[in-house]
């Protein structure tokens, strides 16, 4: 009788604790790893929210939602909790009348045992130990010749896809200058350049794939076509055509890193790359000189000094450290090349270092140092000198010196440099000041648009794609202007730059500020889409090849991104010393000027 | 009392194996008792786990990866480095464009933040601990627009102590580490 | 270049905002620290240990009463289990001792220490009185055992070495800092601190709902501290009888041990072929230091991929994986975030293989010897006049005390 009051406990509480366990079970999938207000409706509801701000229904039933959602998640917890501790008690009572059901039973043994053969079971314990043991390792073998035969098909398909590349890479003559100048004076340069590229691309192409490597060594290196004119690229736009460029580079080892090389004087300025030449400049208080190195073997080729020049002071200006005297990045149009330091001194060669001529534009009266870079448009060099005396705008002749047009501006100090957009047809240069971003006719610096939109120390450089001029700078604002009215398209201040200039494609702009983070906004609404918080901080500028963004930062860490949909990191490595200059970009090639040298990246 | 020439009888053999085995055994456990017991210190004692708040970057995974169904890691606020602001980067939502209490402009999904007037323009912040589940939302926007007074920290009255931390198992920064318990609290403190 | 004149270089900890003048005399509240367990607790538990053992070891030796195991095994379950959720426990203090081992630098608690060494001395005294009742696992199957099933002895042999390949790989991976994976595969914590991974506590509970029909399914075939304990046991002291008289062969017990621990009484034979049987001892011993040799070298050749569960190792195969994958995973955003560089990354990766080739060869190298071991044991045979019970798998449950009609003691238990 007893006997049949625990089997009855047993069973009954069983039957419970199963339905208990069931309930649990389906709770606990429907709301496994979610969390409150996690759930894809509640998104769309914010987002829907967000963009009707004035509609309150909808805001109600976001909060009611959003109620609901907190109430059943605390209450699906503490019903786990106590159904948790329901079962457990469940289980003893169960495991209580179970004993109670069995107990004194006892397992007793046939009455007719056959005697035990022991040998018999070791025997075959043996015999299952070893076939066990050897199915295992049979299994195992198997498993690693299919990942060893795996890695070798990768290995394979992966040497050819680096063959393809590389014959891609030297028909130079696929690759196509994206730049917006269309200018006569470089039509001569690139003819020449593409003639000596194709006598390249010829030999090139003759050879066989197994004999490519011994002619490579024979046929003369093919002329880069792709230039780099000026800060942030030819215009400033800070992008660039170049393919084939290698994602990992180290000083230390020497990884991808064709020559290496010191530069006589230190300055801030970012190298320029015309067909074989590189230009930059150094500067100190003892000299200022305009450098030319060679593209390909990093050999300097000659050194212009900014001596002997009318006006030029005898006491060099007060500048900050993080300044210097040579903060201006040089500008080039393939024939002249001009140089611009802090002392007002302008020095202007031809490509073999020859002068052409040199000026003084009057000592800046500028706290940190002038910085503006100047800018090439055809034959014409244009400056923005924007300093705490006078603000101008001023435009000379590259070859001469001599002044075509020069506007005086309302705005104050900046360190901003110009950059060149067409706007409603017609070639002009856009500048930023404080307060405003200001459209000039290159051809007479007519006023075309100011939009007043800035305020604070404007250290970062516009940039423009896609006939959208886009703008920001710290404590400011970002803004983005259609270029052929002057019209502000959205603005924003999520991700505001100091120093680092942004970088646009049409659709999304690319910020990296000075407290390490790098966003992404979306081009057409100014919404930051992604932002990566690198805590590193960046005065260089991005750039945009390949596909990808390229930003080195001060500490010398080099941020590989995706320019696509996605704005992913890529990769990211040690370059091995400090940089605080834009690198520039070319054929398959790219030129850092890090704080101690110059050097020029090529796949090795 | 006769001798028994052959000692060698199986049980005998067998005892003898065995003692050998026994010393040999326990001599094993004496040596290793030795040699860590001479390492280990009664002083240091217990050990705990602790998040470094410096290295957090409030990845998410200690609201999900603890064995208890609600995480033992919650959000701390020290009030010494906060700035009592009004638009408060934890309090509300990225983007908020109204500042009421308003579900959708908080950024706590449970609403474990609560906030108290003191004076003109000052708020006080503090964090219900029944309500939090150590997501770290709150954490990430108070140090991405803020004064990064808030910080999450395992509550060590609520942590099991497991040998192994399911949430330092997959801590993205490698943030929490097994300390002693003497070990100060991490906390934030003006520099 | 601009110099940043206010302070650019933002990194979280300092504070964008001034901190606040209050003026109406607001005090700052002050903050309460919590404490975790305090190390009393922990001498508890050692304490506790002691005592249980030493209560299980007189109860099984000399009182013979198996009502004693049952009550330790109650308490058990509410203290060890419940109460304390089940950590640190002997079995995973394996981990914590072979990590204080292979790395100097690792602080090993005393209690720790002693959690592990204590149940192997009172095993070398007194037999596997750990697995009786003091073992917060042990004692959860214990409770709800009612039924006998029985496995054939041959396959439950076969498979007593699955726990050695347990302990050889928690070995490798907590001495190269990788994983304490007993601790991750624990099946009965989750339901002891009430959470954890689902799966793991799905397991557990039909591992429970098992050994309400097959006797001690942990213990005999995955636990890996049993097997040290067994292996202690082997040359005990004392050795658990089925009775304190001389045994009668009456065979009433045949059935009667939920862990098959008893032996038969048991001819060797000539004519079963005793010289074979010499035989194939002598090939096993010879095939000993091969099979250990082989099995550490095996295990050592594929050390590399064993030390991807190493999370740095993981990492950097990640970061130098031909194809990225579209959506970054967090350790990779992380690393990057983080700033951390390659170079130390890759040293770390060099230490961590490194060391993974030492100790994929030691688990290797144990896991051959083992099964060495088991063949040569497997290849001996032993005379039996009476029913004895085997001590490295007797877990002093005390089962067998009531089959007994020679059992002095008159209470009976279940």
């Amino acid at each position: 009788m007893k006997k049949g009051i625990y089997r009855n406990i047993a069973l009954v509480t069983t039957a419970f604790a199963i339905a208990v366990i069931t309930m649990m079970g389906v709770s606990w999938w429907q709301m496994r790893k979610a969390t409150p207000l996690k759930t894809e409706v509640m998104e769309t509801l914010r987002q829907l929210s967000d963009t009707n701000a004035d509609n309150e229904t909808l805001a109600e039933q976001v909060r009611e939602l959003d109620l609901l959602s907190r109430k059943a998640y605390f209450t699906q917890e503490s019903q786990l909790k106590k159904g948790g501790w329901i079962l457990c008690a469940m289980a003893a009572v169960i495991a209580f009348s179970l004993r109670m059901y069995y107990k004194d039973t006892k397992q007793l043994p046939d009455k007719d045992l056959d005697p035990i053969d022991e040998w018999l079971t070791k025997s075959r314990a043996r015999r299952y130990l070893g076939w066990g043991a050897g199915a295992i390792v049979a299994i195992g073998l198997i498993v690693v010749l299919a990942n060893g035969v795996k890695e070798k098909r990768l290995a394979d398909d992966n040497r050819l896809t680096d063959l393809q590349t590389n014959r891609l890479t030297d028909d130079s003559s696929e690759s196509e200058p994206t730049t917006e100048l269309s200018s006569d004076s470089l039509e001569g340069d690139r003819s020449t350049d593409q003639q000596a590229g194709r006598l390249a691309d010829q030999q090139k192409s003759d050879s066989l794939e197994e004999k490519s490597d011994s002619l490579k060594v024979l046929a003369p290196p093919p002329l880069p076509k792709l230039t780099w004119n000026g800060f942030r690229g030819t215009g400033g736009t800070g992008r660039s055509a170049a393919r084939g460029l290698p994602t990992s580079w180290n000083l230390g080892s020497g990884k991808n890193i064709l020559w290496q090389t010191p530069v006589p004087r230190h300055g801030y300025n970012s190298p320029v790359i015309h067909g074989r030449n590189i230009f930059i400049t150094g500067a100190d208080s003892e000299k200022r000189e305009l450098y030319c190195f060679d593209l390909l073997t990093g050999e300097l080729l000659w050194t212009a000094a900014a001596t002997g020049i009318a006006g030029s002071p005898a006491q060099m200006p007060d500048v900050s450290a993080d300044t210097g005297l040579a903060a201006s990045t040089v500008a080039t149009n393939g024939k002249q090349v001009c140089a611009i330091f802090a002392t007002g001194d302008i020095l202007c060669t031809d490509m073999e270092g020859k002068r052409l001529w040199a000026k003084n534009l009057g000592v800046p009266d500028n706290h940190y140092g002038f910085a503006s870079s100047p800018l090439m448009y055809g034959g014409t060099l244009i400056i923005q000198y924007d300093n705490n005396d006078a603000s101008r705008l001023i435009a000379l002749s590259a070859s001469s010196g001599r002044e075509l047009w020069s506007k005086s501006r309302k705005d104050k100090i900046a360190w901003s440099s110009p950059i060149l957009a067409k706007v409603g047809g017609q070639q002009a240069v856009i500048v930023m000041g404080n307060p405003a971003i200001s459209a000039y006719k290159v051809s007479n610096g007519e006023e075309l648009w100011r939009v007043e939109c800035l305020s604070g120390e404007v250290g970062a450089s516009p940039c423009t794609a896609d006939g959208i001029i886009y703008a920001a700078s710290e404590y400011a604002t970002c803004v983005a202007i259609r270029a052929a009215d002057g019209e502000t398209l959205w603005e924003a201040s999520d991700c505001l730059p100091e120093c680092s200039s942004p970088v646009a494609t049409k659709d999304k702009l690319y910020v990296a500020t000075s407290y390490g983070a790098v966003c992404a906004y979306d081009a057409s609404t100014g919404e930051v889409v992604k932002q990566h918080e690198l805590t590193t901080p960046f005065y260089s500028s991005p750039v945009i090849a390949d596909g990808k963004v390229w930003l080195i930062s001060n500490s010398g860490k080099c941020y590989i991104f995706s320019a696509g949909k996605e704005f992913r990191l890529i990769t990211s490595f040690d370059t091995g010393e400090q940089t605080f200059a834009t690198p520039a970009f070319t054929d398959s090639m790219m030129v850092v000027r890090s704080d101690k040298s110059l050097y020029a990246i090529k796949k090795k | 009392m006769k001798k028994e020439k052959r000692l060698h009888s199986p049980m005998e053999r067998r005892e003898f194996l065995r003692t050998c085995g026994s010393l040999i055994a326990g001599g094993s456990l004496v040596g290793l008792g030795g040699v860590l017991g001479s390492k280990a210190s009664a002083v240091e004692g217990e050990m705990m786990w602790q998040i470094d708040p410096e290295r957090c970057l409030q990845c998410g995974r200690c609201e999900t990866e603890c064995v208890m169904r609600v995480s033992a890691v919650k959000c701390f606020h020290a009030n010494q480095v906060c700035g009592y602001c009004d638009l408060c980067g934890g309090y509300y939502r990225e983007g908020v464009k109204e500042l009421n209490t308003a579900a959708e402009n908080m950024m706590c999904p449970t609403g474990a933040i609560k906030r108290r007037f003191i004076e003109e323009p000052y708020f006080e912040y503090t964090i219900d601990e029944a309500l939090c589940t150590g997501c770290g939302k709150c954490v990430k926007g108070c140090s991405s627009f803020g004064n990064g007074s808030l910080f999450l920290q395992i509550q060590q009255e609520l942590c099991l102590q497991c040998n192994e931390c399911a949430i330092a198992k997959v801590c993205v920064s490698g943030a929490i580490q097994r300390v002693p318990v003497g070990t100060a609290y991490k906390l934030k403190d003006h520099a | 270049m601009p110099e940043h004149s206010f302070a650019a270089t933002i990194l979280p900890a300092v504070a964008r905002f001034p901190k606040p003048d209050f003026t109406s005399g607001y005090q700052y509240p002050t903050i309460v620290h919590s404490v975790p367990w305090e190390t009393f607790w922990s001498w508890v538990d050692i304490g506790l240990l002691v005592v249980m053992m030493s209560l299980v070891a007189w109860a099984v030796h000399r009182r013979r009463s198996r009502g004693v195991v049952v009550g330790v095994s109650i308490v058990s379950v509410l203290y060890f289990g419940f109460f304390r959720t089940g950590c640190v426990c002997s079995i995973g203090s394996i981990q914590n001792v072979v990590l204080a081992l292979s790395d100097s630098g690792y602080k090993l608690p005393l209690t720790v220490l002693l959690i592990f060494l204590l149940p192997l001395v009172f095993a070398l005294f007194f037999g596997r009185v750990f697995c009786a009742g003091v073992c917060p696992m042990g004692a959860l199957q214990e409770l709800v055992n009612v039924r006998g099933w029985r496995l054939s002895r041959a396959v439950s042999w076969a498979l007593g070495i699955i726990p050695w390949v347990y302990l050889a790989f928690a070995i490798l991976y907590a001495a190269t800092r990788s994983q304490f994976i007993i601790c991750r595969f624990d099946p009965f914590v989750g339901i002891f601190r009430m959470g954890g991974d689902m799966g793991m506590i799905v397991f557990g509970v039909l591992l429970l709902i098992l050994s309400v029909f097959v006797g001690r399914p942990f213990c005999r075939f995955l636990c890996p501290y049993g097997v040290l304990l067994g292996v202690v046991s082997r040359v005990a002291r004392r050795k658990v009888e089925v009775t304190d008289s001389k045994c009668i062969n009456c065979r009433l017990c045949h059935h009667a041990c939920p862990v098959d621990a008893i032996r038969e009484p048991y001819e060797a034979k000539a004519s079963d072929g005793r010289g074979t049987g010499a035989l194939t001892t002598a090939l096993y011993l010879l095939l000993l230091p091969l099979l250990t040799v082989g099995g550490g070298l095996m295990l050592q050749s594929q050390s590399d991929t064993l030390s991807l569960a190493h999370r740095d190792v993981w990492l950097y195969a990640q970061l130098t994986a031909d194809e990225q994958p579209d959506v970054l995973t967090a350790e990779v955003e992380a690393f990057h975030e983080m700033g951390r560089s390659m170079d130390e990354l890759e040293a770390s990766v060099r230490e961590v293989k490194k060391s993974y080739r030492l100790w994929s060869a030691l688990a290797g190298g144990l896991i051959g010897f083992v099964l060495g071991c088991k063949l040569i044991r497997l290849s001996l045979k032993r005379t039996r006049k009476t029913y004895e019970v085997e001590p490295s798998a007797c877990v002093a449950c005390g089962k067998c005390f009531n089959y007994c009609p020679l059992k002095k003691s008159t209470i009976s238990n279940t």
